[in-house]
């Protein structure tokens, strides 16, 4: 198994919660050689390839969202709607987003074999089952980055952590930046009792010390940390991102809520640089009462996301995004006695589009009961493939990784090709 | 004579439906009790003849009943936003009309008792009056935040109230079509931080027939919300002051509160499922917090009704079942 040993830290996000890094500060004195240095573009087709992914935490059923099956045994009360696609209906539940359907496409025909929310997850964010594989975000940070990128690559956009190694072996300055919305991180400013001549002579000390550890073969942990401060540097250098409210225009159109606000400021990060956004909007783990709880959680989903695709689109940055809408798995097409639906992997649809996916497809499909796939099954490996081909990597190389060559993407899966553009 | 003893309710019937089924009603002169599910269909059950009629009309779910003042029409809200009318004595009832009353599922239709108007509410945080007989709006009643879950008339004809997701109860002059005041049933709703969601809301709501209280069934304690681990509530608000008077519920009984009927003898029936799976009906005196009788549900229930002769009820529970009690003796 081609796997670094866990350091059991996910870069920014934990290091930003310890006083001692915070008391040494950052500023925007430092430079940041290693950042721009270590940033590959080989597999650019051109310009800055971004990814929005959508997280819907607990798992969206299929049934409520892109795979309604109306008046059916396990349809649910949902109705299905039109979209500005013909022949394509998604579930009532999604109004807005059924106008921006030539946007998107949809894959209904996924089956991860699992029903656990851990395994699901790391199935769909990876593109394989085994342990120790880097996320969607930390392989985008890592591949589409731009050299001297001025803002980290994985910023991920949730108020609850999450523990898994984001970044596996490609180094914590992949890891994802754990944000709670459009609030700066704790501990981000230097403190004011602390010059910025003392700022700065802590800071050399600190890379004098890393330097001294990594010639005594702790290059892992130093490496770790020095993901950590650049990562925190770049944040630094842009507080300006958390320092303004957003715009009463933006509100009006997006909502206010805080899934709301967090779409608004993952298009701010995206057009400042960010190459991977991930916002989790948690909420369908619906065990109970899955249709007034997806009716609250997809009502303030479907404007916020519908709104970000087209202003993706009206700006001009949809053809070099990927926009991808997931989750770890789908819900059970029964029904259970508390009205609520429980976890379920056999067959589930996400809803992808933007930079080299075809609008307007659907791709397989589910029974008439939705109990299982019934055409063109696919797996979380399919879709890694097919996210990253889409935006022009070659996933069947093997990764930037010194010693054992790691192939990309799963060698057993390859890409939904009817998909790319 | 059976006199009404609730300690002795027993089960006289039972009627199976394919699906599980979602409300209830008995029709004023007690012939025909009707039963919505988990499909787009309204389902009759003939008492008296036996014999099960299927009412076809809606689009999604049915999940709230009432009866015309003059007991001819069965009155429909479906989640597909639509209220039907249909004559509910025909052999094959089809709906008279069916209009598009909300944008969003109606949760909640109601008749006044004076036959004049009806009152319905939806997922458009809309309460909306009708005329009865010309079935146009009269009043569209804005206010509420969040989705409408329960609307009821107070006996005295001239209020209405309706209650939220998050527990505001607000009452309505339905003379001048303005809000008068807003009761604090927020009791009934929970935040849950860790999936960031409302839940809550009167599932049943029920002034008492001499209008000094309001009813609402529905939850309470909300500690997971995707669970069903909250406590199963019946609050009772005093009319005059607009303050909650008592929590009905039984001890740590977790679940969700489906239904709720005051007894002409006095004291108050529900209904409610466990998470578990199985019902309850309880009994209620309405000075006192616990229950005075229970009786355990084979299964989860999710609608209430009593009929006309006031010892015979109905519940709609999640097996599938239809099922009847009586409030006397065993015969």
């Amino acid at each position: 198994m081609p796997v670094r040993r866990n350091l059991g830290c996910n870069g920014l996000d934990h290091a930003l919660s310890r006083r001692g890094f915070t008391a040494g500060g950052m500023g925007a004195a430092l430079a940041l050689p290693a950042l721009a240095a270590a940033a590959p573009s080989a597999d650019l087709r051109g310009g800055h390839k971004r990814i929005l992914q959508i997280y819907l935490q607990g798992g969206v059923s299929q049934f409520e969202s892109w795979d309604p099956k109306p008046g059916t045994l396990y349809g649910g009360p949902s109705r299905a709607i039109e979209t500005s696609v013909p022949g394509i209906r998604i579930s009532e539940l999604l109004p807005h987003t059924a106008q921006q359907m030539h946007h998107l496409s949809i894959v209904r025909s996924i089956n991860l074999k699992t029903n656990d929310h851990g395994v699901g997850r790391k199935i769909m964010e990876r593109g394989r089952r085994q342990e120790g594989y880097p996320y969607i975000g930390a392989v985008a940070a890592k591949y589409f980055s731009p050299p001297a990128s001025p803002l980290p690559g994985y910023i991920h956009i949730s108020s609850r952590g999450l523990t898994d190694a984001t970044d596996a072996f490609l180094g914590p300055r992949y890891a994802q930046l754990r944000l709670e919305g459009v609030k700066p991180p704790e501990n981000i400013s230097r403190l004011p009792d602390i010059s910025s001549a003392s700022f700065r002579r802590r800071n050399l000390f600190r890379l004098r010390l890393n330097r001294r550890l990594g010639n005594r073969g702790q290059r892992s942990a130093t490496d770790l940390y020095n993901g950590s401060f650049e990562q925190a540097q770049l944040l630094m250098s842009r507080q300006s991102l958390f320092d303004g409210q957003a715009q009463a225009r933006d509100l009006q159109r997006y909502g206010e809520h805080f899934f709301a606000r967090n779409c608004i400021f993952a298009r701010n990060l995206l057009e400042q640089g960010a190459t991977c956004v991930k916002v989790t909007h948690h909420g369908y783990d619906s065990h109970a009462e899955n249709f007034n709880f997806h009716l609250e959680q997809l009502g303030e989903f479907d404007r916020p996301f519908a709104t970000l695709l087209d202003d993706l689109h009206q700006r001009g940055m949809l053809e070099s995004t990927l926009v991808v809408v997931m989750s770890e798995f789908g819900r059970t097409p029964k029904i259970n006695r508390n009205y609520g639906r429980d976890h379920w992997g056999a067959s589930l649809s996400v809803a992808l589009g933007g930079a080299g996916i075809k609008p307007g497809m659907v791709i397989g499909k589910t029974n008439d009961q939705g109990t299982e796939v019934a055409d063109r099954e696919v797996d979380g490996g399919h879709l890694f493939h097919t996210y990253f081909q889409a935006l022009g990597l070659d996933t069947t190389r093997p990764h930037d990784k010194p010693g054992s060559p790691v192939p990309i993407g799963d060698p057993a899966m390859e890409p939904i090709r009817e998909l790319l553009a | 004579m059976n006199s009404i003893d609730p300690k002795r309710v027993h089960q006289t019937a039972e009627f199976k439906h394919e699906r599980p089924l979602t409300t209830c009603r008995i029709d004023p002169s007690g012939k025909y009790v009707f039963a919505g599910a988990e499909d787009l269909n309204i389902y009759r059950w003939d008492l008296a003849q036996g014999g099960k009629t299927t009412l076809t009309g809606h689009e999604s779910w049915v999940r709230s009943m009432d009866f015309s003042a003059d007991g001819q029409w069965l009155l429909s809200g479906g989640w597909d936003g639509r209220v039907g009318w249909w004559p509910l004595g025909e052999a094959q009832p089809k709906p008279a009309r069916m209009i598009e009353a909300h944008a969003g599922w109606v949760r909640s239709v109601r008749a006044r008792s004076d036959g004049k108007l009806i009152a319905t509410c939806g997922n458009d945080n809309l309460v909306k009056v009708w005329d009865a007989e010309q079935t146009k709006p009269i009043w569209q009643l804005a206010g509420h935040q969040r989705h409408v879950y329960s609307v009821d008339f107070h006996p005295g004809g001239r209020f209405l109230a309706s209650s939220d997701l998050i527990g505001v109860v607000k009452v309505w002059d339905l003379e001048s079509g303005k809000e008068t005041r807003t009761l604090d049933a927020s009791v009934m709703t929970g935040y849950d931080k860790k999936f960031a969601a409302d839940m809550g809301g009167a599932r049943d709501m029920r002034f008492s027939p001499d209008g000094k209280l309001l009813a609402c069934a529905g939850i309470t304690d909300v500690r997971n919300a995707f669970g069903a681990v909250q406590g199963a509530l019946v609050l009772l608000l005093d009319w005059e002051s607009g303050k909650a008077l008592r929590q009905l519920k039984d001890g740590d009984y977790q679940g969700v509160g489906w239904g709720v009927r005051f007894h002409p003898d006095g004291f108050i029936i529900a209904t409610a499922a466990h998470s578990n799976g199985s019902g309850v009906l309880w009994f209620f005196r309405p000075d006192v917090e616990k229950p005075f009788h229970t009786l355990g549900l084979k299964a989860s229930s999710r609608g209430l009704d009593t009929a006309p002769d006031q010892q015979t009820l109905a519940t709609a529970q999640a097996d599938g079942h239809l099922r009847l009690y009586r409030m006397t003796a065993p015969s």
